[in-house]
Formats: C-alpha cells, structure tokens, sequence
C-alpha cells in the first residue's frame, strides 16, 4: 500500500541543528540559480558554464541537506544532480524535454523544502514519479533506483566479543606519504588509542644510499603487533587515507579462530538486509520492491498506482457521503494545511550587510557621546551656555535622523528577489495560453521595505497572469494586426519621490471599454445616464466579481483576483492605477510607500489638536476668497481653485472639534489628492514638517473614519494621521460625520 | 599557541559549520570562499596547520586547489582534508593524486570530523 504522506526524519543527533535556518536561507537562494539557470539553459543548451554553475548549487543543496538529516532531499537532489552531471558531460543533450523534467524537479525539490522546513508531510507520490523519471532520463537500468544509505557513524566499532585480541599488521604505505601530508608517527598515535602496540619492527631494507635518497619519499615499512578489543574494521580506519595504496596486512594472532569467522559474517548479512531498507530507515513501499525484484516492470507498477483510489472517491461510490462533502473536507485540509506553512514561514530572518551594522554601531556611539555631553551640559547649566545647548540640540537631532535612516536601510532590499519568479512563470503561461511572450524586467535593484516585498508578489503575479493571458493576443492575431509575433510585458521598479511604482505593461490589445461598459450596466455597477468618462470605466475591473472574458481560463478569468490586487495594494498604503490604449496595450501602475512604519507628515492645527497630514498627498495650501465659495445641493460645499471646482470638506465639523476660525476666508485650505481626486480641507494653521511614525488604531482602538492611524507628537501628546481617501469619500457623500 | 586551520567551502551554510565545531575545538578559525580566494588568504599569511576544503566550488575548485596549495613550500606537507560525498568516489582519487591527505564524507557529525583532523594532525 501506498501511503502518500511520509513526514520528513528529523534525525539531528549533533550540534549542527542551529545552523538549520542558515541553511534553508543558502538552499533558497541555490534553488532560485537552478531555476533561473534552467531557464536560461533552454535559451543556451549548449552553454557548458551555466551548466557548471546548475550543478554547483545543486550540489551544494544535496551535501548540505544530508548535514541536517534532510534524506529526502539529499536523495532526490542527488538525481537531479546525476542528470546535471551527464548534461555537463555531454554524455546526454539538453532537449526540452530534460528542460522540462528539470524545471518541475526544482518544483518538487522546492515542496521537498518547505515541507523540511513546516514539518509537513510530502507529497511522495510527485517525488517517486520524478525521482523514477529522472532515472529514466540518465538512461540507467531501473535497478539504481535503491537508494543509498548515508552514514554518520563513529570510526571505531568494538568486536563483537568485546575480548581483547592480537592482530599482527604489516604495512607498506605507500612512497608519496609525506607528499599528501601524512606522517607514519601519526598511524601509530592512532593504533595506540586502539590498544597496546608491542613488537614495532621497522624494515630499512629499501632506504637506498643518502646520496640517492629522497627526503620526501617514504621508503620505510613497519611490523606491528597489537592488542586491542577492538575489531579488523576499526584497525582498517586507521589507515582509511592510505588502504587502497599501501599493502596492508592484519592478522589475527589470537590463539581460538573460530570467533573470528562470526565477526566477518555479520556484516554480510548487513548488506542483505540493508536492500529492502530505505535511506531513512523504513521500508520501501511495496510496488518499489517488487519492481526491484523484477516481479513486475515501472510501467505496470505505475499504472496499477494510477488505478489506486483515493479514500473521497470510495466512501463516495458507496453512497457514504457525497462528492461536495468530500470536496469540502479537501478545502478544509487545503486550508490547514496552508495555514499551518504560513505559520511557520512567517519567523523570517533577514541578512544584512555586516556594514551596515558596523556603520549603526558606530552612530549609536556618537549618539551616546551627545547624550553624555548633554546631560553634563544640563547638571550645571547657566543661561549664556544656551547657544552650547542648541549646537548639541542641533546634533542630537542629527544623529537621530542618520540613526533612523540606517535602521530603516536595513529593511530595504532589493525587489528583483519578488520579480524572480516571472521568467519562469511566464515561461510557464506562455506555453499553456499558446502565445509567444518576452519578459523584459528592469529596475531589479530598486530597493523596499521587506515586508512591503513580501506582500506584493502575489497581486504581482496575478496582474502578470492577467497580461498574458487576456492583455496579450494569440501570435496568428498579432501577426494580422501588424504587431510582431511575440508578446512583451515589461515589469519596471522604481523610485518617484517617496514612493516605489511598479509597472506591469503589456503591448496586447488593451482594455475593452464597451465589453466593460455593457458588463457594469448589466451587473448594475454604472447607469445609461452616468455617461462615464475612460477614467472612470477602467477601474470598474477592480470590482469584486467583474470579469469580461469570454471563457474561463485556467490562467485567469474567474473575475476574482482583480479585486483582490487592488485591496491587497491598498492595504499596504498604495494605490493601482491603469493605463490603456486600444490595440497598444495596457499599463498597470502600483505605487507604494517606501515604508509601511514611517511617513513624511505636515502637522496642522484645528482648534487645540494637531492632526498630521501625510505629505505626500498635499498639492498646496491657499487662502481662500470669499466668492471662490459655492454651495451646491447634494454636492456640499465646493471651492473654485483657479476654473477648478474641488469639494471642500470642514474637518472640525468631520472630527466635531471646536475650531478658531469657521470661516473659510479666515482659516487654510490645504488641496489634497489622490488615485487621481482632489479635495479641499479646511485647518486653522500649518504648524511645519515632520517624520512620524505610525501607530495603529486598529489595533489599538477601532477604525475611525478619516483617520489612518496615530502618533506620539513632539510634546508627548496623540495626533491623528488623516485619512486622505477617507476624507474624499466624505466629501464624496456631501456630508459631515458625526463622531 | 593554538592551531590554525583553513576552511574553503562556497557554502556559507557549511562554513559556519565546520568553523563552529573547529573553533569550539580551540582552532583558530580562517574561512574563504573558494580556491581562488584561498590561495590569496594563504599569500604571506598566517601558517596552516590543516586545511579542510570542499570539492565543487567556482572559480577554482577543491582539486585544483590542493595541486596549488602542495606548490607552496609552506603547505607542502600540511594536512589537507576533502569535503565529499559518497557518490563523488571518483573525486577521491583525484584529490588523493593532487595530493590531498584525506576525506571527510558528508554527510559527517561534529565529532567524525574532528576525529578525522585529529588522525592527520601531527601533534
């Protein structure tokens, strides 16, 4: 019987098991150069160093696996690595096919290494047919498919009697013993630690002439005599460097030699029993045996398996329970089981630049330094020392900036780690959606808050799926549109002012605005009578449940997902917006904080609060005239800024505070925007710019319409952090909240 | 005065490894990162009294390594251990023909391998 599930064998009996996450982090960042080296390779099957380089990190996941007790893996990449090692030889071709088999093997090898690391069970099932696939491919009889033991043993076994013996060595090493570092004085320590050595006789007899000899030539050999409870194999260790090319001989002296028949058969009996065991000790499923016994072949074996029933499709013929019921139970277990990766995944670690941290060491001396020289100044301190006092102000603000900046640098790496998986993701779509796509990426080095990494390679992913499969035409209907053949999508990263923007473009055939607007009439999103411009008909695809493919792929088109990228990206402080032009292609823009802990802020005062306006979104500030006021029914106030009409939303009356001015002539009007929208609020008085670090409410009240979050001000006090989109959409609905 | 030893291994994983169980052992630790690097850590630096090196590197690997190392009249007769594997036997003959003094399979444990380095370390 098959069983599907083995969980990995944990088998740490050393000291290495702390360098456990050191090691996933290396076999990650191998795992991403064979795939990316694969990739490349079935552009260049010829090109012997990128071969090497494939082989290299596999190699190097399967050594360090085994250190850790990862058999599964060490086995399998040893395949993987077997097929790598005949391609770099030359010995077989790299097909497509091989590409192929090579490319899903690193899939499998990349579950194998989750599960290593979740504790998760594996999917077996995947790992045989490859490993037997990969057999295959080498053009190596079946019968290898046993798979070998590793040892981690000591040297020295004791005999199986435990009594003590006398074995007579001779030893010839050989004539370069000195060459390769070896000392005879050396053997003889060893020896000694297994007994008692009497009778050391050294035979001269080859040591030619002095004028002749070599001083790095060992021309001598030795005559030992040894008592030692220890057995042949342990006195054969000693000289483990040197066996195959010395002539060696042990004798045993020991008067009764009948023990010593018992102690050479055990280990044969060993090995026969050694081939019906797996690597990790359990034994070998059924139909493996079988085949290597030669009872039935792979073929048949394989398809006796593929007939094997799932335990959901049995209960279901018996009319135990229905398909949905099982189906269900399956999610349920999906969901466990992706909860339970997620969990472990999330304890991330991160390496930095050892650098930097000698560079934050070195700022948080100096900090000290003005803090000792500060708190001195303050013991004995005279009114004519002030300007002293506002010079060390002055570089304690300094150093606190440059300290912050460095700890943030920390956080920020590079985005080409989250666009790694396109090219092979593409690769992927491409052959799938049969159309011919190029992936161009630029601007990799563009450097981001790791968390906000960590979050955008899934809405990434699917705006990428969404190019590919609907931007993009079939290569007959590019050709008949005068377009070249092959499709590009061009992923960019860059910085605007403080923000990240991430592009995904593709020159298909852009969006469709009347299959748009027919699907929004009839699903009620828009009316007839609207009249909706471009700029409001594109963003109707981020609505949850809207899509107008024609026929569901299994690549996109369920109309879920869009949605879900814009609520992604939003929750991390961006926005998405999107660019598209008929036949030319569309554009699809996500801008995103640098950081997701800290925002450039103008402080502005209503009334006796202070509320902080996130900069980023401030066009400008203006005193209003009074006849550039209007009141229009079921639009709320407006305000004319130069032929513009911006609603104008009264934040003491948002926040019900008790403001100075209630006249908006007399008070500010900060122009906010954003995704595009503009609106007008009105403060008392800009207090200035400052760097704030945000505190959620969520967390640690309840959601405030209007408020993005708090923060600790200068004087110790709380201030809110406006909401911009919130505000807009008060000043969408025309009214004031009542908080 | 406590021995030195070098370790050449590209994985940084398996470095810290070896560098650990060495250095707990009261070796003074050198690290590089593959043949190429070690060579020039050796130039003129400290003496070795063992060098434990893996196989499969880049820019110059184990082999090639130790036929360098054995040109250098202070490594002429200084220890020197392979990292392999066992499905790498052919390696082993051509480390021992480069002049290697020994090998340590991997997978190994902390104590195999400073068994192994005290079986070649002249005392």
């Amino acid at each position: 019987m098959h069983d599907g599930t083995r969980t990995p064998g944990f088998r740490m009996s050393n000291d290495f098991a702390q360098f456990q996450d050191a090691f996933f982090e290396e076999a990650g960042e191998h795992l991403a150069v064979v795939e990316e080296g694969l990739l490349e390779l079935e552009q260049h099957p010829e090109d012997v160093e990128l071969l090497n380089k494939i082989f290299r990190s596999a190699h190097s996941i399967k050594g360090t696996s085994g250190m850790f007790g990862f058999t599964d893996i060490a086995q399998f990449t040893h395949k993987l690595e077997t097929l790598l090692d005949l391609l770099r030889n030359g010995q077989r071709v790299v097909t497509p096919q091989v590409a192929d088999l090579l490319l899903r093997s690193t899939d499998c090898l990349k579950s194998l290494m989750e599960a290593a690391k979740s504790g998760s069970a594996i999917d077996a099932e995947t790992v045989q047919r490859l490993t037997s696939e990969l057999v295959v491919s080498q053009g190596v009889g079946l019968g290898v498919l046993g798979i070998e033991k590793t040892k981690v043993s000591g040297l020295n076994s004791v005999s199986p009697t435990g009594r003590s013996r006398v074995y007579s060595i001779s030893w010839s090493p050989p004539a370069w013993l000195l060459q390769r570092g070896l000392d005879p004085l050396q053997f003889f320590k060893e020896l000694h630690n297994l007994g008692t050595l009497s009778q050391v006789a050294m035979d001269t007899s080859k040591l030619p002439d002095l004028g002749a000899m070599d001083p790095e030539i060992c021309y001598l050999s030795w005559t030992i005599q040894l008592e030692t409870n220890k057995d042949r194999k342990a006195i054969e260790a000693v000289f483990e460097f040197v066996i195959e090319d010395s002539i060696l001989q042990i004798e045993d002296m020991t008067v009764s030699n009948s023990e010593s028949h018992v102690a050479k058969a055990s280990p044969q009996h060993d090995t026969q029993s050694r081939e019906v065991e797996t690597g990790d000790g359990l034994p070998k499923p059924l139909g493996e045996i079988l085949v290597e016994s030669g009872v039935v072949s792979r073929e048949t074996l394989d398809q006796a398996l593929a007939q094997q029933k799932k335990v959901g499709q049995i209960l279901v013929e018996q009319h135990v329970v229905t398909p949905q019921q099982v189906e269900q139970a399956l999610q349920k277990q999906r969901q466990q089981e992706s909860a339970a990766q997620s969990k472990k995944t999330d304890t991330a670690s991160i390496r930095v630049d050892t650098a930097k941290i000698d560079k934050l060491i070195n700022l948080v001396g100096e900090l000290v330094i003005t803090q000792s020289m500060l708190s001195d100044l303050g013991s004995r301190f005279e009114m004519q020392q002030l300007p002293v006092l506002l010079e060390r102000m002055v570089e304690l603000e300094r150093h606190t900036r440059e300290i912050q900046e460095r700890v943030m640098s920390i956080r920020m790496v590079p985005i080409g780690a989250a666009f790694a998986r396109f090219p092979r993701l593409v690769r992927d779509l491409s052959t799938k959606a049969g159309k011919k796509i190029q992936l161009v990426l630029s601007g990799e080095e563009t450097e981001l808050d790791k968390t906000v990494i960590e979050s955008i390679g899934d809405p990434l992913t699917h705006l990428v799926r969404n190019s590919a499969d609907h931007g993009l035409e079939t290569p007959e209907e590019r050709l008949d549109n005068n377009k070249p053949e092959v499709g590009t999508i061009r992923l960019n990263a860059f910085h605007e002012g403080g923000t990240i923007c991430i592009t995904v473009a593709d020159d298909g055939r852009g969006l469709n605005r009347d299959k748009i607007l027919a699907k929004a009439l009839t699903q009620g999103l828009i009316s007839e009578s609207d009249k909706p411009t471009d700029d409001q008909i594109w963003p109707l695809i981020f609505k949850p449940g809207f899509s107008t493919a024609e026929k569901v792929t299994d690549i996109s088109g369920r109309g879920v997902g869009m949605d879900v990228v814009k609520r992604n990206i939003e929750s991390l402080g961006g926005t998405v917006s999107i660019k598209t032009v008929k036949e030319k292609g569309t554009t699809f823009t996500l801008k995103l904080p640098l950081t997701l802990a800290i925002i450039d802020g103008m402080t502005v005062r209503i009334g006796r609060e202070a509320y902080i306006v996130p900069l980023l979104s401030i066009l400008e500030s203006i005193q209003p005239k009074r006849e550039a006021m209007k009141t229009v029914v079921g639009k709320g106030e407006l305000i004319n800024v130069r032929g513009t009409f911006l609603s104008m939303v009264r934040l003491y009356e948002v926040f019900n505070l008790q403001s100075e001015f209630t006249d908006p002539a007399k008070s500010i009007l900060l122009i906010l925007e954003t995704e595009g929208e503009r609106v007008a609020v009105m403060v008392d008085e800009i207090l200035g710019q400052q760097q704030v670090v945000i505190k959620s409410m969520e967390q640690n009240f309840h959601k405030v319409e209007g408020i993005a979050g708090a923060t600790i001000l200068g004087d110790g006090t709380v201030g809110f952090i406006l909401d911009v989109r919130g505000i807009l959409e008060i000043a969408r609905r025309g009214e004031a909240m009542a908080v | 005065m406590s021995k030195t030893a070098l370790i050449v291994d590209d994985s940084p994983t398996m470095r810290q490894m070896v560098a650990f169980t060495l250095t707990n052992a009261g070796f003074t630790v050198f690290e590089a990162e593959h043949g190429k690097d070690a060579v020039s850590k050796v130039a003129g630096g400290p003496k070795m009294d063992i060098v434990v090196t893996d196989l499969n590197m880049p820019e110059m690997d184990g082999i090639e390594l130790i036929k360098e190392l054995r040109k250098l009249s202070a490594f002429k007769f200084t220890p020197i251990l392979m990292l392999t594997t066992e499905s790498a036997l052919e390696k082993k003959q051509a480390g021992k023909e480069a002049g290697a003094t020994g090998w340590i399979m991997k997978p190994f444990n902390p104590d195999v391998l400073l068994k192994t380095i005290a079986k070649v370390l002249p005392a």
